[in-house]
Formats: C-alpha cells, structure tokens, sequence
C-alpha cells in the first residue's frame, strides 16, 4: 500500500500538472512584434516589392457576404502581383467591430497588424497603447491619392499631430425616406422634409395610412438614443457641450424647440409607432417592411437594408439633416498596431492604399462592383476632394445601379460635418434618458428632461 | 447553508489507534488527499479567490496612458457622483422585490396546486421546467416579441379578454415588472421541483391532525405547508435574493440595459456599462464591491435569523 | 412517498361527487393554461420561423401561418453559420464536463472520505464563491484571464476560457460531496484493508456507486455552459469561435425577423431534447442537491 499510495499521490499532482500544460495551450499575452521600425530615415520610403512579410489584418468580409468576399480575394491576388511575398492573412469578422470584442481585443493586445476602429475609437485605442505611429510612413509616394483626401476626415485619425491610421470610408447623416410609403401619402419623395415641422407633417400623413405603418422612427436605447440626440441638435445648429468641454449646452431653446417636438410626433400625432426603446437595426428592419417612413440614417443604411434585410433601392431616398446647419460625420479606418515591424507597417500602408484609396481599384471599382451585383450609386464614402473626387464621380455615375436622383437633395445640399462630443459615451447614456423619457412617458416634461440631463451631462463632464 | 454542510460519518482519524509512524502516515494521507484537490484548488484560485481579491485592488486603481497607477478614492467618489449609481439601486431593489413577489411565491402556489394532482404528473412537471432549458437568448427574444405594444401577443390576448393594452417594456411603470414576468417564466421550473419534492416529504398525518382541529384549507397551509418547508423556503429565498441581484441578460436583452427612462438599469448593468462602454475599470470593480458588501449583508442576517428562528 | 401519498387536501373529501367535480375542473384548468403558458411560446417560435416577412409583421398576428416557408430554416442556418455556433458550443460544454469531471470529483473524493488538513476551510471557500453573483467578479475574472497569473498566458478566445473556470463550480462539487458522505465508511475502510489506494478505492467502489450524482452533475455542467451568455460574450469575442447564444445575439440585427426566430427554435432544439432523454435524472438531482439543506 505504501508504495502505490505514494504513486498514486504523484499520479494526483500528475494529474494537477495537467492545469500547467493546459496554461501553456493558450496564446501568449507578449505581442511578437519583433523588430520595432528601428529605422525611421527609410521609413518614407514605399515597400520593396521583394519584401517577405505576412499581414494580418481584420474585417475581412464573411462567407455569408459572397461578392464582398470575392472581390476581396481577388484583390489581395492584384496586389501579390506586385508584392509576390507579401501574404496578406485576412480575418473574418462580422460585425467588424463590437465594443465588448473591441475592448477586449485592446485589452489583450491580441488586435491584427492592421485593425479596423470607428473615428471615435482613437483614444481608447491610444490609452491602451495600441496603435504605430505611422506619420512617417505616409506620404504622396506610399499613397498618391493623399493630398486629395478630406482634411478634416484625416485629422481625426490625428493625435498631437501624430497620424495613425488611414480612412476606409466615411458618413455624414441625413434624413432616410422610404419613396414608396411617401408616394402613398401623397407626398413628393422628391422633395425630402427638411425642417422638423416638415418631418412632422409628413410622419402625421404616412401614419395615417394606418396598417401598423410609422410616420417617424428614433432610438432610445443603448446610446443610440443620445448619439441621435446630438445629430439631431447639430442639424439645428445646436451644440451637446460648450467649446471648451466643461459644461453642457444642449438645454437651451434648441434642445427643448427638438424634444417639444419629438413629444408631440410621439403623443399628439402618434406618427412614431408605440415600441420604443430601439437601437441600431430595429428601424432598418421597419423600413425594410415597409412599416416606416422616415429616419434619420447614414447612406449605407440602404445598402444594409437591401443586401440583409431584402429591401429595395428604388424604394428609398434621402434628404439633407433637418435644419441642415451641420451633421454629425463619421466612418470606419484601418489602425496598425503598436510593436508591427517596419514590413508589416509598410505592407499595411501598401494594402491599404491599393484597396480603399485608390480612385478606380479595389473599393472604388465602381465596374467591378456592379458587375458583382453590388450596389454603386450611394454618396458614401465621400472622403475624395480635388481631382480623385472629379475621377470617382465620374466613375459612380457611369456605374450607378440605382436611381442615384434619389440621394439628389442629400447630395445636393451638403451640409458641414461635425465630429462627435468628448466623452461621447457617457453622454449619450445620458441623453438615452432623454429620448427615452420623451419617447415612453406622455407626462414626461421635456423641460424637465433637459435639465436633469444638462445637470448629469455636468457631472459627466466634471467627474474624472 | 453558508456553513459547510455537517459530515454525516464519523471522524476518520478518531477511531484508529495511534501507532508508529502515525506522523508519517498522516503526512502521506494529506499528501494523496491535497493531491485530489489540488486541480480544483488551482482553478478555484485562479478564477474565483484572486479576483475576489483583485477586485478590491482594481476598485482603487485607475489606467492612466496605457499605466496602472494608484487611484485613492477616486472610483469610489466616481461612481458616488455618477447620475444613474441611485437609479441603479432603487431598480435593483425594486427587481429583487418584485422577483421575490412572483418569483418566489408563485412557484411555491404551483407547487402546492401540482402537488394535489393524481393525474398527470409527469407532464406538468416537464412543461414547468421546460424554459429552464431554453437558451436564454431564445426565451429573452421571445419575449421581446410578446411585449411588443403593436403586434405582440400579450396585447392580443389582453384584447380578446377584453381588458386594456398595456405597454410593458415601452413605459417606465411597467418596465421592471415586465423584466420580472419574463425572468420567472425563464427560472420559476427549478424552485417549483424543488419545492415539490419538500412537500412530498410532508407527512400527512400532520394535514389529518389539522383537520381534526377543523382547520379549512387555508389553514392548514399557514400552520402545516408553510412550517414544515420553512428550511427549504429560508433557503431559496436567500437564493434568490442572490440571483436576482445578479441578473444581466434579461433586462441587458429585453430593454438595451437601462431602459425607459433608466428604469430597467440594475447596479450590474451599471458595472457591465463603466468596465466595457466606458472602459472604466476601476469604477466598475468600485461599484462591484459596493454590490459584494451589500451581499454579505444580506448572507449575515440571514444566518442570524436562521439560527435565531432554530433555537 | 408513494402515489397515495396524503397530501392538503383530504381523500374523503376528493371521493365525494362535488369535490370529483372540483378536482377535475381544476385539472383540466390547469393542464389546458399551463400548456399554454409553457407550449405556447414555442408554438409560436416555431411558426413564425415558418412565415413570410410580410406575415410575420402584420397585425395582428396569424395563428397558423399562411404560406410556409421552411427556406427560412435553411436560411438561418447558413446565414448565422449555426453549424459553427453548435459546434463551438458542444466543445466547449463537453470539454467542460470532462473537466469538471476530473477535478470536482477528485476534490469532492478528498473532501469526503480523505479528509486532509484544512479541507473544512478549503470546502467553506468554495461554498463561499455561491454567495457572491458571478456577474459581479466578471470585471475582475475578465481581466485575469487576459493574463493568468503564475503562467502569464492570455486565454482570451481559446476553449481553456470556459473550460478552467468551469471547475470552480461549489454546487456540483457540493453535490458530489454529499453523495460520497453518504457512502459507508465500512466500504471504504474494508477496501483499505485489502491495500487498495484512494484512487482505486475511488474508481472500484465511489465511482461505480456514484453513477446518479454524476449523471445529474453531468447535465448541470453541460446546461451551464450551454446558457452562458456573458461571460462568452466577453471572452470569446472572436466570431467564429462563439457560443450559440452569443452569435446568435450578436447577428440578431443583421438577418430579417423570421429568419432570426428559426435560428431561435434551432438553437433550442438540442437542449430540449437533452431535457425530454434526461428529465428524470434532472429532477432527482435537482431535489436530492438541494433538500434536506
């Protein structure tokens, strides 16, 4: 007994080890970065076609998206033919970017070379230390279309005149009309409302077609409620904090002139439908149905409507934000991660440049794209300026496989973008109680609303 | 329950007689024995004891440029000054009740009324446990739909019996009890099962007894049911009040999280927002000891009005 | 606790014509709103995954759907890529299993019948961890995975994510304790007689009695892990790596209704089926774990 107990007993820690080797299996939490761009002389200087090195990078479209996936296929063949070394290892992932995974990603450091972020995303990918500085790297030679692409899109990817990313696409958000329900009301889907009093009057006349059909759809969930907030107040020249970011300044006749408003579309003309509490997807699919008529919305809303949800091009239009006086704008971008080597980095900007800031290849093949059965037409991204911008045009509406007259008002009255508020989370959380409240309670005083939120934003603001 | 469980054998050691080598033997009985252990001992450390303690070290500790640096009692006056810390409590109280109202009483009334039951068994005690095993994805989404003011079915049936539409989720009076409803269709099955075990165990001459004093139904749940299943209901009722506390994916599904007007924001609502919306780690663990000391509150009471009610 | 066990209501007063009347009426009540209440919803999950986009919107809703159309089925299934999802899903409920299998049995064993120094204090902090929601150390747990300490590896995305923290399960170890406690401490001791180990002791004569418990503890580690959702949702951000329930929450807004609610009654499908195989086994654990508290 003796001998087998103590056998046993090691057979026990045995066992146990087990936990150790199990450790050993996961991913190592130290980046391999290797050789950090030790050699910043060379750095301006465009990749050698001869280079070896393997890029990873994310957002690469899913199988359930064929003709993206394709086309992304093919053009990491295009580009081995001038960089026959270069192994470009794209990762799947749909949605692109989801704050949890998004956060998490940062956290672990287990972020691609080349990773996707929204405009907003910089700080935090900054306080994480996550993404090269890559001013070096960038210039006219590495990327031609440079001069030509919209300032103000890439000084957000600034940061104390540092530049670390290059822009994949961009928005700005106006109004979303579905034309069929328009023409059904009797109203001109030519011809988008453009102040609120219009969105009302219009939202009254859809609703009354009755059959579960709403007039006008807004978030009021899970900071979509205050993001829209704010597009809302920029459209009416508002502004959600003071210049110098200490204090709130969205309770004054602007915002309460909006929320009146919302109130009475909501409760006196009940044009918005009674479900609220909607986020991001719940008014796509309405309007895909064909039980909404208006909301507020970036263009490639409509592509996600048609391609996912089984809508139709012809059925939708877009007008400029209502009051017009400025947009909120965004987009989405490519970071690369801190701790990449010289190669990779050079290999991402190469990448890059050939598949989203090129004018007439990769994402602006306006030919292949509708070959492909994919839409051409929408006015997003609008980043070009310039000579790439008179290009594009050219090559969209030569291409265009959608009535692009229907984005003619959003087109044609272009109206300044603005970026979002510091802090936007935390307000938007805040202003979610706002919409909420406004969008749920027929009691609720939109007064009131304001200014406990101008009180709570204050301390959002004051709170560090 | 908070006290391990007493052993029901006797003392290993206490009836061997001490020999040679006794010390011997015992360090080697230890070994073998820690050897058993030690694969669950590593994973409860790892994963269960170090971040008991590492919240306390987080809730005083802030990210500063990508550094980890002493916070002092910053989180704490964070999350005291944040808006929505007192909503969060008054929601998270109000569901604890409001889950202990439904979710506490109704499984024990459906116990009692299957447990008079000759017939059918088996099936009713399937169909209550059912949800219980739906993902919580499909049962919370389910809901969704029902709730809904417009097409949802609950206003249909409402409809058709002739009684007002209400609008469940969409308004800040209803909100919370609608999260409540689904959750105990989601967990009632288990507590109902267990109850209807405790119940069986009732002998039945004490319900003949009862009716010998002439006592009528009621009665005789108030001085026979209720008495005899006291341990069992003590006990599930402090269950409860743990899981409710901890709940996340109902309202985080139902309403977005903080729902109409902040209604449905529960204090771990609040953590799940600070750590990953707002990337605020040291405020979320902050508000996650708060939440632990309110806990430990609850458990201590409860063992002293358990042991003061078995004296 | 046989069928014609007395229960509140007196035999006498059931065998009396009115109180027959009473009882049946009452069941029949009973049987029709809890079917209703329990079968209902999955009725519906069922045939609205069978509707048109079109009928599923409409007001007010259709009992039996118009046109059925079980593309929806297939749809979702592609779309959502389910087969991934399940399969993740099953590795990781299995993987689960196996381990807290190894583990919590082999410390439920010591605890019971081996008995080390400090095994009442090691016990009482485990039972502890049941006194403290899961969700609230999630921030805490999140971040030491990230990077555990001692071997210093990120197991964010791997399956040793689910798997390690699955052990620090107190209830089924609880559970396993309690049915060992009851074993004869005779067995036991007449094994040692004979000069057989506490591991063989445990596989010749624990585990051979054990057979119930581990089938109920089985269950409940698979089904905990096939309902997780936050700690998933956190840890396994990489999408073709996720859990049925977090993929299916996180393409929710991408796929039209319908089709949303056939990935729904799919999802379903295997744990009810695990349910309706295993019922009786699940019930007994559940009451044997938690009655005589």
């Amino acid at each position: 007994m003796k001998q087998t107990g103590f056998r046993r007993t090691s057979a026990a820690f045995a066992l146990s080890a087990v936990l150790a080797l199990v450790a050993a299996c996961g991913t190592s939490s130290s980046d391999e970065g290797g050789d950090e761009a030790a050699d910043p002389a060379d750095a301006a200087a465009p990749l050698d076609p001869e280079t070896e090195v393997t890029l990873t990078i994310d957002c690469m479209p899913p199988a359930a998206e064929k003709a993206e996936l394709k086309e992304w296929n093919e053009d990491v063949e295009a580009f081995n033919k001038k960089y026959p070394n270069v192994t470009i290892e794209g990762k799947q992932t749909d949605p692109c970017l989801e704050p949890p995974r998004f956060t998490a990603m940062l956290k672990a450091k287990s972020q691609p070379d080349a990773f996707y972020t929204y405009f907003t995303d910089l700080q935090q990918v900054l306080d994480n230390d996550g993404a090269a500085d890559i001013s070096a790297y960038v210039n006219d030679e590495t990327v031609p279309a440079l001069k030509d692409i919209d300032p103000q899109v890439l000084d957000v990817l600034r940061e104390d005149g540092k530049l670390y990313g290059l822009p994949t696409s961009n928005y700005t958000m106006g109004l979303l009309i579905n034309r069929k329900l328009f023409e059904q009301a009797g109203l001109d889907p030519d011809s988008p409302p453009t102040s609120w009093d219009e969105v009302r009057t219009a939202a009254k006349a859809i609703s009354g077609l009755g059959d579960g059909v709403s007039g006008f759809g807004e978030y009021s969930a899970g900071n979509n409620g205050g993001w829209h907030f704010t597009a809302a107040m920029y459209g009416l020249g508002g502004d959600i904090v003071s210049d110098d970011t200490t204090k709130a300044a969205f309770n004054d006749e602007t915002g309460l002139e909006y929320v009146e408003n919302l109130h009475a579309m909501r409760w006196e003309d009940d044009s918005m439908g009674k479900t609220q509490l909607l986020k991001w997807g719940d008014l796509q699919k309405q309007m895909a149905s064909g039980k909404l008529g208006m909301f507020l919305a970036a263009p490639d809303d409509i592509t996600y409507m048609v391609q996912q949800l089984g809508g139709d091009y012809a059925d939708y239009g877009m007008g400029p934000m209502p009051g017009g006086q400025a947009t909120l704008f965004g987009g989405n971008d490519y970071l690369i991660k801190k701790g990449s080597s010289h190669d990779q980095i050079k290999a991402a900007i190469a990448w890059l440049n050939f598949k989203f800031l090129t004018p007439g290849t990769g994402q602006f093949d306006w030919a292949r794209t509708k070959a492909d059965g994919l839409p051409v037409g929408l006015p997003q991204p609008d980043f070009w300026t310039g000579e790439s911008k008179r290009k594009d045009d050219e090559l969209r509406a030569e291409h265009s496989t959608m009535p692009v007259e229907n984005f003619r008002p959003f087109r044609e009255n272009p109206v300044p973008g603005r970026a979002e508020p510091p802090k936007a989370q935390e307000i938007y959380k805040v202003l979610d109680t706002v919409m909420s409240g406004v969008l749920t309670n027929e009691d609720a005083d939109p007064a009131e609303l304001l200014d406990t939120a101008e009180d709570q934003v204050n301390q959002v603001l004051a709170n560090q | 329950m908070s006290r391990p469980a007493a052993p029901s054998a006797g003392r290993p050691a206490g009836h061997r007689r001490p020999r040679r080598g006794e010390f011997a033997r015992a360090l080697r009985r230890n070994l073998t024995a820690h050897g058993f252990l030690i694969g669950a001992v590593l994973c409860f450390s790892l994963f269960s004891w170090y971040p008991m303690v590492r919240e306390f070290i987080l809730a005083f500790q802030k990210n500063e440029d990508g550094e980890t640096v002493w916070a002092g009692w910053s989180n704490i006056s964070y999350i005291f000054n944040d808006p929505a810390f007192w909503d969060a409590w008054r929601n998270t109280f109000l569901f604890t009740g409001l889950a202990l109202l439904l979710g506490f009483a109704v499984p024990f009334a459906v116990a009692i009324v299957l447990n008079e039951f000759r017939h059918g068994r088996a099936y009713l005690r399937i169909l209550v446990y059912l949800p219980v095993m739906l993902p919580p994805v499909a049962s919370v989404l389910l809901f969704k739909y029902f709730y809904d003011p417009g097409h949802g079915l609950f206003n249909r049936v409402l409809e058709a019996f002739g009684l007002p539409a209400q609008d469940w989720l969409q308004s800040s009076d209803t909100a919370m009890l609608s999260v409540v409803i689904a959750a105990t269709w989601m967990n009632m099955g288990a507590a109902t099962l267990i109850y209807l075990a405790a119940l069986q165990g009732i002998p039945g001459e004490l319900y003949e007894a009862a009716e010998l004093d002439g006592a009528g139904l009621f009665r005789k749940i108030w001085h026979v049911t209720i008495p005899q299943t006291r341990l069992i209901l003590s006990l599930m009722l402090l269950m409860q009040i743990i899981a409710t506390m901890q709940v996340f994916v109902e309202p985080f599904l139902l309403t977005g999280g903080a729902g109409p007007e902040n209604s449905t924001l529960t204090v771990v609502q609040l953590i799940y927002q600070y750590a990953f919306t707002f990337n605020n780690y040291g405020s979320a663990a902050a508000l996650g000891v708060v939440l632990m000391l309110v806990l430990a509150v609850f458990s201590a009471v409860y063992v002293r009005l358990d042991r003061g009610s078995e004296d | 606790m046989a069928e014609s066990q007395r229960t509140l209501i007196s035999p006498a007063a059931l065998a009396r014509p009115r109180g027959k009347v009473l009882y049946w009426t009452a069941f029949a009540l009973v049987m029709l709103v809890f079917t209703l209440v329990f079968i209902g919803p999955l009725y519906w999950m069922v045939t609205s995954g069978l509707k048109t986009t079109q009928e599923f919107a409409q007001t007010p809703p259709t009992l039996v759907p118009g046109e059925v159309q079980p593309d929806n089925y297939s749809e979702a299934w592609n779309v959502l890529d389910l087969a991934r999802l399940l399969l993740n899903t099953c590795v990781y409920a299995f993987g689960a299993l196996a381990f807290q299998l190894v583990f919590d049995v082999a410390a439920a064993y010591s605890l019971s019948k081996l008995r080390p120094v400090l095994g009442k204090v090691i016990l009482g902090a485990m039972l502890a961890t049941l006194m403290i929601p899961a969700t609230v150390l999630v921030v805490p747990q999140y971040l030491t995975v990230l990077d555990v300490p001692l071997v210093d590896r990120n197991l964010i995305n791997s399956p040793w994510v689910i798997w390690l923290p699955s052990v620090t399960n107190a209830f089924n170890i609880f559970l396993l304790k309690r049915f060992f406690d009851s074993i004869p401490r005779e067995l036991m001791d007449a094994a040692a007689m004979d000069g057989a180990s506490p591991m063989r002791t445990l596989r010749s004569i624990v585990l051979p009695m054990s057979r119930p418990i581990l089938g109920v503890v089985s269950i409940f580690a698979v089904v905990a892990v096939w309902k997780d959702f936050l700690w998933p949702m956190l840890t396994l951000p990489d999408p073709s790596k996720q859990t049925l329930n977090v993929g299916i929450y996180s393409l929710a807004a991408s796929v039209p209704e319908n089709q949303l609610i056939a990935a729904l009654a799919i999802a379903s499908i295997p744990t009810l089926v695990i349910f309706l195989v295993f019922q009786r086994n699940i019930m007994h654990g559940l009451t044997a774990g938690s009655l005589k508290g």
